[in-house]
């Protein structure tokens, strides 16, 4: 791993999830940086220096949507990936008009990771 | 005999003296005949007697023996009847024949009217000791004396304390407690023949799980209380227990004879009424229960699908290191590390669930009201969070326990919570739940959840705790009634009122401190 690998940014509240999510894009060969909260990553500015984000959506203040749509609104194109438990279409409706590139449902599989990690990052 | 003769002494005596010369005629009347019937010395002398008292008593063995004593019937000046025990002597002139008959008298009549009355009462008291349709007893309670003051004797000053510390003591108390007495309705209750068959010791009676009731009756006799009474369990002479409200009297009058009275009422039909209704009342908090895990199906979900997802995503992360040409072991024990955390986590989450879920008897036990809340909030955490609803505690945390059942309790505080994360998501209003627990004004143990959502309609408020009453679309309006009768079960009360100060409800329940 190399400061030339891609810097994914995983914004999950859920602390083993986080923990979990982080061991397996870390697996793929990429660079993580993790926070709690959207709140916590836009803190960190970490927009600029981050090729791709990984946001769950329901999260105590700021959801992965606000978070993608304050991205956007800022200008930054940073490629987001969303990650719920939840099935109702609305929400899968609403993430991608916010713009996600990608919605993964909880559990998913590394490959379905890959596929939208490689998406985002082909972009 | 001439007034001289006699002397003061004849007026001295309280007895009535009273002398008659031959004829009958009185010649003589003491102070004493004033006092008892009324006629002064002035008025009675000179009369015949049975003229003035109605009955002389000169019977012919008066004559013939020279005596007579005997009760008799006079009436005094003022027309009373009056009992007099009477003796005569006859007092013989020269020649042999009649000269003077004196009477001493006293009256008797207070003496009699007394022991009618006390026979009276006491057939009265036999009468109602066996007509009552209570079982009651007449025990000997003096070898209990006895063994009571042996103990004091030898040093023992609280019984109380004796007695729970020696169970066998009280048993003991039991096996010389001797039955005196019993009425019909106890040969019926305890199912014998006849009542000399429960004419024995009382230990017969009394299982062993009862002996401390006993202990706590002796207590009372010997402390001066005038009665005790408790429920208890007692047992019939084949062995089979039936629950009885035990009652023990104790006045002065019969303790110092050592006799002591007990009443027995079989409360078994009430006992199963009671604990019918209570299997009910579980039955519809486990169906509120069930109904309310419903509606937080997706909440639950959520939380059990968050450690899966974790393992899930763990074990893939496994893998990937697992295929590396050299595996990396530090990763791999980390990942394994996380994914037995997150197991156990789902496990308990799900441990929760089944608790909420399953139908059980209800089993008070003392409990931290805080430890109830929290538990509760876990319910509610993806709830509240999905609905940006934010929960402010603040728990009172030198609280004393409540006696209550935990999923009871927890289902009222997670049915007032959701209830209010529901009100003010329907709403726009800002989302804030501050949740309280506390000390009120009783000295019972407060929980207080105020919300920051539309509030309640005034009209609604006084049904708000009634059954099928419901504001909401889908609801059955049992969410509420459940709380309150889980609630009342435990002793507590439990109300709902608007916020004095700006918006929203605010729902507050009360329960007694356990006992320590």
């Amino acid at each position: 791993m190399s400061a030339a690998d891609p810097l994914i940014s995983i914004v999950e509240d859920d602390e083993s999830l986080r923990q979990a999510m982080v061991g397996l894009v870390r697996s793929l060969g990429y660079r993580v940086a993790s926070y709690p909260s959207a709140e916590d990553f836009l803190a960190a500015d970490a927009r600029d220096r981050s090729n791709c984000v990984i946001t769950d959506i329901q999260m105590p203040g700021l959801s992965g949507i606000d978070l993608k749509l304050r991205l956007t609104a800022e200008g930054v194109a940073t490629p987001v990936i969303m990650v719920t438990a939840r099935a109702e279409p609305a929400l899968h409706e609403k993430a991608m008009a916010s713009g996600a590139c990608c919605l993964l449902r909880k559990p998913f599989t590394a490959e379905a990771l890959i596929d939208c990690l490689d998406q985002a990052l082909a972009a | 005999m001439d007034p001289a003769e006699r002397g003061d002494l004849f007026d001295l005596v309280q007895e009535s003296i009273v002398v008659c010369d031959a004829a009958g005629r009185i010649t003589a009347w003491n102070a004493g005949s004033t006092e008892l019937y009324g006629w002064d010395a002035g008025q009675a002398l000179g009369r015949p007697l049975a003229d003035l008292l109605g009955a002389g008593g000169d019977d012919p063995a008066l004559l013939a023996d020279g005596r007579w004593e005997g009760e008799l019937a006079r009436r005094a000046a003022d027309g009373r009847e009056l009992i007099v025990e009477v003796r005569r002597i006859v007092r013989r002139g020269a020649d042999g024949e009649p000269a003077e008959i004196i009477e001493t008298a006293r009256g008797i009549t207070e003496r009699r009217a007394a022991e009618r009355a006390l026979r009276e009462s006491e057939y009265r008291y036999r009468n109602l000791f066996q007509a009552m349709a209570a079982s009651f007893w007449e025990l000997d309670f003096r070898p209990v004396g006895q063994m009571l003051r042996e103990i004091r004797k030898a040093g023992v000053s609280d019984y109380a304390a004796h007695f729970a510390a020696h169970p066998e003591f009280v048993r003991e108390m039991m096996r010389v407690t001797r039955v005196l007495a019993v009425n019909e309705q106890s040969v019926k209750l305890f199912g014998v023949d006849d009542a000399t068959a429960l004419l024995t010791t009382i230990d017969r009676f009394w299982p062993e799980a009862s002996t401390g009731v006993y202990a706590d009756s002796v207590v009372a006799a010997v402390s001066g209380r005038p009665s005790f009474s408790r429920e208890t369990r007692l047992r019939t002479l084949d062995g089979r227990e039936f629950d009885a409200h035990f009652t023990a009297c104790f006045p002065p009058e019969t303790v110092a004879d050592g006799k002591l009275l007990i009443g027995i009422i079989d409360i078994g039909e009430r006992v199963r009424a009671q604990r019918q209704l209570q299997d009910l009342q579980a039955q519809f908090a486990h169906a509120a229960r069930v109904s309310m895990l419903g509606e937080l199906t997706a909440s639950i979900a959520h939380e059990v699908n968050q450690p899966l997802a974790a393992i899930a995503t763990n074990a893939s992360a496994g893998m990937r290191w697992l295929s590396r040409p050299e595996p990396d072991l530090d990763e791999l024990r980390g990942i394994n590390t996380r994914v037995v955390a997150d197991a156990q986590r789902a496990a308990a989450i799900i441990a929760r669930v089944r608790d909420m879920a399953v139908r059980r008897a209800p089993e008070p036990r003392p409990l931290s009201i805080n430890a109830v809340v929290e538990e509760a909030l876990l319910f509610l955490h993806h709830e509240s969070q999905g609905k940006g609803v934010s929960i402010e505690l603040a728990l009172d945390p030198d609280l004393p326990s409540v006696m209550a059942d935990r999923t009871q309790l927890q289902q009222v505080v997670v049915n007032l919570i959701a209830n209010a994360i529901q009100a003010m998501a329907a709403d726009d209003g800002p989302r804030e739940i501050r949740l309280r627990t506390g000390l009120d004004a009783e000295g019972k143990v407060s929980v207080k959840i105020e919300d920051t959502g539309p509030g309640v309609r005034p009209d609604d408020l006084p049904r708000l705790f009634d059954s099928f009453f419901t504001t909401k679309a889908d609801g059955m309006g049992m969410g509420l009634p459940i709380c309150r009768s889980i609630i009342e079960t435990h002793g507590g009360a439990i109300r709902a009122e608007n916020n004095a100060d700006g918006r929203g409800a605010c729902f507050a329940f009360n329960l007694p401190a356990a006992e320590v």
